[in-house]
């Protein structure tokens, strides 16, 4: 990551979290940003094949994050199909590089695009209504995508699921995640540099005014209910974009891990980040990712781990994570 | 298919959908009593019924208690959970942050560890069917084959669901749930008190999903992830409007319906889709649901 990326990604970090003042922090934040750059590409040289492979998950749910976020965080609405579109994204560019032979730029692209414009028609019919309205039919959307990725034995595999064969390049085929871990990388800073664009774009700044007040939006000229449409839409082009990023390094897909569950952990990390802040739906993927890695032998432990700690965060600390460690340590200005 | 056929299936898909139906409706009853009052689509609802349920078998099966012990220690079990979440946890979520979104994620995670719980218990492991009430014969009704289990399942909804009418029309406390209902401020500038009425909101709630867990476990099997079935619940909340407690009611026998005619004229593998085609196909059409008032904007 240049340096030039870095400055604005701290700048624009400064002014989405509330209460961080410009003055002082980007310094440290250019550092920690440096760091992390540094350790991105560090990474591939010192550790085993297992932990690149969960690096490669862990940017995953970094993008699944950052399009959650989209939707849920800046334009405050609540959608509950994220692992539906996730599984659009891994089916398309899993059976465009299966059946045509698709390069995988391509077929990313393809995938996104498909997801978004499932997203943008759900969405145009979800968003008629009151706020729940959305909540209730993605939720149902979501079971209805994963009967669909279970039944249509024909193109998904059904419950044999899909073997995904090698995403390739012309010549160049992705056969390991350490080959695969620089495109996922490189994926993940770009939907990252996408979701800071939007976010202080005029189109950002939509999805805030809907969140804050919707009749105060309107008021100001802000076309409400396009807004939201476009959020919905972008969040379901980022989880398709996601898919399709899993589809590079991984060889199965099988619906079960396509379900709701799949949808609230993805919830979960961007809750127990922060609502509404780029920086955290980034860190509560990671976050999240490992722990959700280290519980997977256990289920029923998973489960209730989940469970508490989305009640107790709901309990104390409702901004996520990052804002309650602030508050604690003192270092809250006055936004 | 002939016509002979076609309507012989018409009487088995209307009779079986009214009596799942039923249970449906108790569901949708048991959100919409929540959402009226709270704003809040309680996605644990499935996870309390699922509770409800593995309570009840614990007591029956384990500890070999009557039912007629079992069945209301289950119900009054699962009103005292409701209530307290209510009370303890969901309180403090409202008090960190009003809004209903935080409230929505906690009924997730509340969702989650029930789950958990009944998971790590291992009751949950082999799918077990819980004894019925009384022993099934079959009758017919027309051309339809129903069972004395199911007719008492339809009757005991019915009369669950008239009692809870009553309730919320003419008793005090009824009025005082329709009065937070309509304006949270305004009942407590007369005296109602919120957390108290918000409690018992959540625990009849509670409590009618203990019934419908009661009412449908013995039809289906039992796992740790029975709590889907409140997609259908919602499914049938949604087609009444999500705010009418009647529509709550017809929405159910609706869904329970169509679900059994998909079942019967298209395929059974199709049933699934039925509640999300049902509510893609009320928010086309009619989006308020076909009970559901005007539509009001959010407040500044």
């Amino acid at each position: 990551m240049s340096d030039k990326t870095a400055a604005m990604v701290s700048r624009s970090e400064a002014s989405l979290l509330a209460g961080w003042s410009a003055r002082g922090i980007p310094l440290a934040q250019i550092a920690l940003l440096a760091l992390t750059a540094a350790a991105l590409v560090v990474l591939p040289f010192v550790v085993t094949g297992y932990v690149l492979y969960i690096a490669n998950l862990l940017l995953v749910f970094v993008v699944l994050c950052l399009g959650l976020h989209l939707v849920i965080g800046e334009t405050g609405q609540f959608a509950l199909a994220h692992a539906a579109f996730y599984g659009i994204g891994i089916y398309t560019s899993g059976l465009a590089g299966n059946a045509f032979g698709w390069p995988f730029p391509l077929s990313m692209l393809l995938a996104g695009l498909i997801a978004g414009a499932v997203g943008v028609v759900i969405g145009a019919v979800a968003l008629r209504m009151r706020d729940i309205y959305l909540a209730l039919a993605t939720f149902a959307f979501g079971e209805a995508m994963q009967w669909v990725f279970l039944n249509w034995d024909q193109v998904t595999g059904g419950p044999n699921g899909l073997r995904i064969s090698p995403a390739r390049l012309g010549a160049f085929e992705i056969l390991s995640d350490r080959q695969a871990y620089p495109v996922v990388v490189v994926m993940a800073l770009l939907m990252l540099l996408l979701t800071i664009m939007i976010s202080r774009s005029r189109l950002g700044r939509a999805f805030r005014a809907v969140r804050e007040s919707e009749v105060a939006a309107m008021a100001m000229g802000v076309p409400v209910r396009r807004a939201k449409i476009t959020s919905f839409g972008l969040s379901a082009f980022y989880a398709g974009v996601a898919g399709s990023m899993f589809a590079t390094f991984s060889t199965y897909i099988h619906p079960d891990s396509l379900g709701f569950q799949t949808t609230i952990l993805v919830l979960t990390m961007v809750v127990v980040g922060g609502l509404g802040s780029i920086a955290g739906a980034v860190g509560g993927a990671i976050v999240f990712g490992l722990i959700s890695e280290i519980l997977r032998q256990t289920p029923s432990y998973q489960e209730i781990i989940y469970g508490l700690i989305l009640i107790v965060f709901m309990m104390y600390a409702p901004r996520g994570l990052f804002a309650f460690i602030r508050d604690k340590t003192g270092r809250a200005a006055r936004g | 298919m002939t016509l002979e056929v076609a309507l012989l299936f018409l009487q088995q898909g209307i009779a079986s959908g009214l009596i799942v139906g039923s249970v449906y409706a108790l569901l949708a009853l048991a959100i919409v009593v929540i959402f009226k009052t709270s704003e809040v689509p309680n996605f644990s609802q499935g996870e309390m019924v699922m509770a409800a349920g593995y309570i009840a078998l614990y007591l029956l099966v384990f500890r070999n208690l009557p039912l007629w012990i079992v069945m209301p220690a289950t119900i009054l079990a699962a009103f005292a959970g409701a209530a307290l979440f209510r009370r303890l946890i969901l309180n403090q979520v409202a008090r960190a942050n009003g809004s209903p979104v935080n409230l929505v994620i906690a009924t997730l995670g509340l969702s989650y560890v029930l789950r958990g719980f009944v998971r790590q218990t291992g009751f949950g492991d082999t799918p077990r069917s819980f004894p019925p009430v009384i022993e099934p014969e079959s009758i017919m009704i027309g051309q339809a084959s129903v069972t004395t289990l199911d007719l008492v399942i339809l009757a005991t909804a019915v009369v669950v669901m008239a009692a809870f009418f009553w309730m919320f029309k003419y008793t005090k406390i009824g009025r005082a749930m329709r009065a937070v209902g309509m304006n949270p401020k305004a009942a407590q500038l007369v005296g109602v008190d919120l957390t108290r009425i918000h409690m018992i909101v959540w625990g009849l709630s509670g409590a009618i999903s203990a019934i419908a867990a009661l009412l449908i476990s013995p039809k289906v099997l039992m796992t740790a992830d029975m709590g889907s079935i409140v997609t259908l619940g919602f499914a049938a909340a949604i087609v009444g409007g999500f705010t009418s407690l009647p529509g709550a009611v017809v929405g159910g026998f609706l869904i329970g319906i169509i679900e059994n005619l998909v079942g019967l004229f298209i395929t059974s593998r199709a049933i699934v889709l039925a509640p999300f085609l049902a509510i893609m196909l009320v928010l086309v059409i009619r989006p308020q649901g076909l009970f559901g008032g005007r539509v009001e904007i959010k407040k500044v």
